[in-house]
């Protein structure tokens, strides 16, 4: 049966050839689409490891301070946020906070062995509390480790998988821009632009041994506070310290401002792939029709000859769906390429879910556009067939 | 002649509305969303409110600068003082617009506004031409004085002082400093940062770091040419005053050896800061956009083409009369071009219909804020471009096709 097929797509190949091309070309692009969604989709399921309700950040610009008076102005800051009652905690951090625009890497290694790009950040004590960042072995910074200088480093778990596989990283020596720090702590994630991020090896600083770009304070404030006591703390802040700039922004406001600059992407590329998909089906049934129309007298003849209406319909379906899986074939040796080559450094199941999910939507495609005109088809009756033709 | 295959082309269309449908639908949507990114990429760059210099502009973004042996650099916008020093007293440039782009904050009855704040000195309003609807902008008189003046945005005021209300004399508070309003302008869209703002303050105000006086800061210039012509010029004596800088420049605590900065055009001047900059000269650019085009149009036009092939059974008789009566198939395939084109152009009409209903929704919901995307002269002439290589794609082939009709097996159906 389906060797018939092919004997009588292979007599039409020239007129196939198109089609055939559609079909390898609308499979692409489906591809293409469902990728970026199984990457997203991908990226979302993994948790961030923070929270972010109720966190404000407060951003300080000192504009022609040297940083050893920064750090001291800002601590002091940090202690009067602290002095309000609707604050549960402060914490200090360098510009890189989450949600932000800014963004600062480096490479952090084990022996020899390196995590390529690695998320840094600069921060302090109550950084944890203030983010409620869930500890997974050992503890955060405490009061010790801010005082006593010690060049100690808290990383996240996918980094101590890259650099230790399976073995605990607790007290050992991390070489990060050629100094060696102590591992005090692990946390579980840390995805610093949210959910649609790909996780990212992190690793953490006390500011005091790693000053960064520190001008930043993250406020975890209690339930039920507003923007009155935003105003009030801002004119505050501003009157301890003449000519610094201050600004204050919410981190769901900013969670929101990155997802939407994530989402509008792909959206705009879904609606426009759909309606390129809705015109290629238009097109593979108006021709399916036009091929019907003109091949009546073979329907007529097979009818005739005692084949049933379903046998007809079938032949029509058949004959598509053999078409559809030359095209198919061909995009999936294109398409494998990417997980096979590591193109774009995405995980291959990324890959392996767009491929089959781009080969059951052209399928299905397919077998949608090709079931009315071949139910048309069966409709012939042999008589008349035979006799216009 | 032309009418001719026009009349024959109009037929065919009215014999089948549903293939008619299917060929129609999928010109118009493919030429749709080209008409759509075209004009979104007319209103971005192109010359609009209240940029209309922008043909006889240039912009300085950023500066980069490395220290001795080129292993650390640093790339930033420049200071006040830079463009006051060596911008200013460029000869070419008729007007030269400092601008810091910054944010800021308003309490209104306990709430918080966010602002966009754009500091500026008095050139910026000759650079930039808004419609004032009330007041007028600050001059240098007010910069020389220190006035606490700012001009606000049209939706602030709105938002600030409510409607119906006079805004110009009125005071408003920015973080902790007080300002008179002197003048309430037009909103500008989002889309041109530059521009678009809720407040314009002197620049001569503390928290717009002027007073840094290296050559590092937060600041942009435009410089604006007397006319189109002297762009280039104008360009080149930038270059050789950058080339003339005298070095280092001591900057954060460390010497900077190797200085440089570019006056570029608009959209180069954004691109210079990204990845694309390699593709940065405009000739590039329009290659690549047109390579873009063409592959997006090339699935529509592939469907459009197995259409034709497969409609072309329809036609057999008329052409292998006409070939019988000796009609060359060249005469033939330009039949069916231009039938093509004709049908191009249906579709061409209803998408420029399509476009303007999407446009008006993008420009009501607020997508992007005081959005005046629109069709003008630039988008239509595209769009005229667009409609013909669109015609060409799925029609030469088809045509081709056809006019290698076998006249006997014609015939005979």
């Amino acid at each position: 049966m389906v060797q018939h097929f092919f004997k009588l797509i292979w007599n039409k190949r020239g007129s196939h050839a198109l089609l055939i091309i559609e079909i390898l070309a609308a499979f692409l692009v489906l591809f293409g689409v469902m990728g970026l969604i199984s990457y997203e989709v991908n990226n979302y399921l993994k948790p961030i490891g923070f929270k972010y309700e109720q966190v404000w950040l407060v951003n300080i610009n000192y504009q022609d301070l040297p940083d050893s008076l920064k750090l001291i102005e800002l601590e002091r800051m940090k202690t009067r946020i602290l002095d309000y009652p609707q604050v549960a905690a402060a914490g200090l951090s360098s510009g890189n906070t989450p949600f932000s625009n800014n963004q600062s890497n480096s490479d952090v290694s084990y022996k020899k062995t390196a995590a390529g790009r690695v998320d840094v950040f600069s921060v302090d004590e109550q950084y944890a509390q203030v983010m409620t960042m869930p500890v997974e072995s050992g503890k955060w910074f405490g009061n010790e480790e801010m005082k006593s200088g010690e060049k100690t480093i808290i990383i996240n778990h996918l980094l101590e998988e890259k650099l230790l596989g399976d073995e605990s990283a607790l007290g050992k020596k991390l070489t990060y821009n050629k100094e060696s720090y102590r591992v005090v702590g692990v946390v579980e994630h840390f995805k610093q632009f949210g959910e649609f991020q790909a996780p990212i090896p992190s690793a953490f600083f006390p500011y005091t041994v790693q000053m960064g770009w520190l001008n930043s304070i993250l406020i975890k404030v209690r339930p039920g506070t507003d923007a009155s006591f935003e105003a009030q703390m801002i004119k505050e802040l501003g009157a301890m310290s003449k000519g610094a700039n201050i600004e204050v922004s919410y981190l769901t406001d900013q969670r929101k401002n990155t997802n939407t600059l994530i989402l509008i992407p792909v959206l705009v590329l879904l609606i426009i792939s759909g309606f390129l998909l809705f015109n290629v089906a238009l097109g593979l049934f108006g021709m399916l029709n036009l091929s019907i129309a003109k091949r009546k007298a073979e329907i007529g003849l097979r009818r005739a000859l005692g084949a049933t209406r379903i046998d007809i319909s079938r032949q029509f379906v058949g004959e598509m769906v053999v078409l559809a899986s030359f095209s198919i074939a061909l995009g999936f040796v294109l398409a494998i390429q990417f997980p096979l080559l590591k193109v774009f450094n995405l995980p291959a199941d990324v890959y392996i879910a767009a491929i089959l999910l781009a080969i059951g939507i052209t399928y299905s495609i397919v077998l949608l556009c090709a079931f009315y005109p071949s139910r048309e088809a069966a409709k012939i009756q042999p008589a008349i067939a035979l006799h216009e033709g | 002649m032309l009418s001719n295959y026009i009349k024959i082309a109009w037929k065919v269309l009215l014999r089948h509305p549903f293939y008619t449908f299917i060929t129609l639908f999928g010109i118009t949507f493919t030429l749709t969303i080209l008409l759509l990114v075209i004009s979104m990429l007319d209103h971005v760059f192109g010359v609009h409110y209240p940029e209309v210099n922008r043909d006889r502009s240039l912009y300085v973004q950023r500066i980069e600068m490395y220290d001795s042996t080129k292993s650390f650099s640093m790339y930033t916008t420049p200071s006040y003082a830079f463009i006051k020093k060596y911008v200013t007293s460029l000869k070419i440039p008729q007007k030269v617009a400092a601008i810091c782009m910054s944010g800021g904050n308003t309490y209104l009855r306990n709430k918080r506004i966010k602002l966009q704040v754009i500091y500026a000195n008095a050139d910026y309003w000759d650079v930039f031409q808004f419609d004032f609807l009330d007041g007028k902008p600050f001059r240098q008189n007010n910069i020389d004085q220190h006035d606490q003046v700012a001009v606000i945005s049209e939706k602030l005021g709105l938002e600030y002082f409510g409607s119906g209300v006079e805004a110009v004399g009125k005071s408003i508070q920015i973080e902790n400093d007080w300002f008179r309003v002197i003048g309430v302008a037009k909103a500008v869209p989002y889309t041109r940062p530059f521009s678009s703002a809720d407040v314009y303050l002197p620049y001569n105000i503390t928290k717009s770091h002027y007073q840094d006086v290296g050559i590092p800061g937060s600041f942009v210039a435009v410089l604006m040419a007397p006319d189109k012509t002297q762009v280039k010029a104008m360009q080149a004596e930038y270059s050789r005053m950058v080339r003339q800088m005298p070095l280092p420049i001591e900057a954060f605590g460390s010497k900077y050896f190797y200085f440089d900065s570019h006056a570029d055009g608009y959209m180069e001047s954004f691109l210079r800061s990204s990845p694309m900059r390699s593709v940065s000269e405009s000739g590039k650019l329009y290659a690549i956009g047109v390579l873009l085009m063409l592959l997006f149009m090339s699935l529509p036009a592939l469907n459009l083409v197995n259409i034709s092939i497969s409609r072309m059974m329809e036609r057999s008789s008329e052409i292998s009369i006409r070939k019988a009566f000796g009609a060359p198939n060249k005469t033939l395939m330009g039949q069916f071009i231009i039938e093509n084109l004709f049908l191009t152009a249906i579709g061409g009409g209803l998408a420029l219909i399509c476009t303007l209903l999407l446009l008006q929704v993008i420009n009501n919901s607020g997508w992007i804020p005081f959005a005046d995307l629109t069709i003008n002269f630039r988008v239509f002439a595209w769009s005229l471009f667009a409609c013909l290589l669109f015609g060409l794609l799925s029609g030469v082939y088809p045509a081709y096709r056809m006019s290698k009709m076998n006249i006997v097996s014609a015939l005979k159906a």
